[in-house]
């Protein structure tokens, strides 16, 4: 039974050397050294009892984001992942007591790792993983009461603004991030070679119930969704979808409305201001 | 209007004890078959944190299983041992929980894993000193206040002790009971593991907290490392309670009496019908025990 040294660290002074030995691979020797005299036993005992604390943070956080990004581990194998995971841990530590937060900043550290070499699409894989899971996490809806909507006077109609789905998350990509998620995650095979060329993605992934569904959307249908989640009116995102590049002259606002409803990606109305 | 408003209060804190028999941790891959076959087990214990979402399937089952079983729910993040001041989106996310699932049991760790911000996500040991008692003891009263309710906490398992200590890891866990009124969850397993680990007696622990402390029991298996020489165990969940860790059960139940025991099993998890294998074991060895006192 230890009985205290004369200068004893206060509790935040021994967490500090504590957590510097934990996860801090950069410095790592220093660091364990740097807490050996805090712990009750001989120096071989101590690292050994260190290393299981070293080895169950680094493990909980790598299959943390190993969860949270089951293709980007698959693209790139297990030895690299792991390395990777290593890297980012380093400059972004978890921040919170929930493990589902610990990949928020994965997509944006590859994007600066590999924004520039042939892995430049690993960023967007990443990204579309964060917001899956976003999806899967975020709360359930009912559908739009259809009764509230032809309540809204023609005079309104100005103002009116439509909510999406608390469980959809808008996704675009220059690379078919979709198709490669879908042959990534869930399969053991072989992943299939895909052209990166062959055309981007710009979609509204919902999850309703359990499950995920992926609706591809046009130019037009795109600008109009982005335009409501940032809380347009109806008219002022009709007019953002008017402006597309390509398909504008086609586009019906109202049949595109309907669509959206009978989706379940919009699931409310409202009057503006 | 102020009096109904606290009767009703008063009304959902009337939740059902959870039995005084054994319970399984309830984990993921297991949610199909518990909701399908409706298995014999006297009530879960359900890790908070992998409830905090506001929706989604893992939600979904929860709410469907708590419909049928008792619940209890165990935090692994709040780090209630920190330094840092208490964590209030954490501990907002854990009172969302506690509403959407009304569990019998809300319990945490005795331990910290955070520092400046900074997350382990591990469970680290605090050193033993007035200091880190009379600060936890003031976090968990802090933590019984915002959610309305008293907590249990559960000893871990560790692998470094700390020189600054000034009493035994009981002695702590007994003031921290008595400072903040927190129950005790007595993790008999992390006994056995700390007490090999570090070199103390097993039954000094049991006999250094108070007999009417302890509301809950944890048990379950654990791994042995040869490390420098020496066998090092190591907390992982994995494997069978083992004899030794029963023999200790039975003198907890000696003890302590009748109180609601856990079974848990993290890693390497096996089929459903070994979890309840190991609960009516312990079920049978409670119903020995009682038969004898009686």
């Amino acid at each position: 039974m230890p009985s205290g040294p004369p200068s004893m660290p206060s509790l935040r002074e021994l967490q500090t050397r504590v957590m510097d030995a934990v996860l801090h691979t950069a410095t790592e020797r220093s660091a364990i050294e740097a807490v050996l005299g805090l712990i009750d036993a001989p120096v071989e005992r101590a690292v050994a009892g260190l290393e299981v604390y070293r080895n169950t943070a680094h493990s909980n956080h790598v299959d943390a984001l190993h969860s949270t990004y089951p293709a980007v581990w698959r693209l790139v194998g297990a030895d690299y992942f792991q390395q990777t995971a290593r890297e980012y841990l380093g400059l972004h530590p978890s921040r919170s007591g929930d493990l589902q937060h610990v990949g928020a900043s994965f997509a944006t550290f590859l994007g600066e790792r590999h924004g520039r070499d042939q892995f430049r699409y690993l960023a967007d894989v990443a990204c579309f993983e964060w917001l899956v899971q976003e999806a899967l996490l975020a709360p359930d809806h009912p559908p739009l009461d259809l009764e509230k909507l032809a309540a809204v006077p023609p005079a309104d109609y100005e103002t009116l603004g439509f909510d999406l789905h608390p469980a959809l998350r808008l996704f675009e990509s220059h690379y078919p991030v979709h198709r490669i998620w879908e042959v990534n995650v869930g399969s053991e095979a072989e992943p299939e070679v895909l052209d990166l060329n062959q055309g981007g993605d710009r979609l509204a992934m919902l999850r309703r119930g359990g499950q995920l569904e992926f609706h591809a959307l046009n130019d037009s249908e795109w600008r109009l969704l982005r335009a409501l989640e940032r809380g347009a009116t109806f008219a002022a995102a009709a007019d953002a979808a008017a402006a597309a590049e390509s398909g504008a002259a086609e586009f019906d606002a109202a049949l595109a409305l309907q669509r959206f409803v009978a989706l379940g990606i919009i699931v409310d109305c409202r009057l503006a201001g | 209007m102020e009096m109904a408003a606290r009767a009703d209060e008063s009304d959902r804190l009337q939740w059902a004890p959870l039995p005084a028999s054994a319970g399984i941790g309830l984990r993921a891959q297991h949610h199909v078959h518990v909701l399908s076959a409706s298995p014999s087990v006297a009530w879960f214990e359900a890790h908070s944190e992998n409830y905090f979402a506001d929706g989604g399937s893992h939600v979904a089952c929860l709410a469907k299983i708590r419909e049928r079983y008792p619940l209890s729910l165990h935090g692994v993040g709040l780090s209630l041992g920190s330094a840092d001041e208490l964590n209030r989106r954490h501990l907002a996310a854990l009172a969302r929980v506690i509403a959407r699932f009304e569990p019998a049991l809300v319990s945490e760790h005795l331990s910290w894993s955070s520092v400046d911000g900074t997350f382990a996500n591990d469970l680290l040991p605090l050193p033993y000193t007035e200091e880190a008692l009379r600060h936890v003891s003031g976090r968990i009263a802090q933590t019984q206040d915002a959610l309305g309710r008293r907590i249990l906490i559960e000893n871990v398992s560790s692998y470094i002790e700390f020189t600054a200590s000034t009493m035994t890891e009981w002695e702590f866990l007994t003031g921290i009971a008595s400072e903040s009124g927190c129950g005790i969850l007595l993790d008999l397993n992390n006994i056995y593991v700390a007490a090999h680990n570090h070199g103390f007696s097993c039954h000094d622990y049991l006999r250094g907290i108070p007999r009417g402390a302890v509301q809950e029991l944890h048990l379950a298996g654990h791994t042995r490392v040869e490390r420098e020489g020496h066998a090092l165990l190591i907390d992982t969940h994995g494997a069978p309670v083992c004899e030794a860790v029963w023999d200790l059960y039975r003198h907890a139940l000696q003890r302590f009496g009748a109180v609601p025991t856990l079974i848990e099993w993290d890693t390497d998890l096996p089929t459903f019908d070994v979890l309840q294998a190991e609960a009516r074991k312990a079920d049978a060895i409670g119903a020995a025990i009682h038969a004898i006192a009686a």
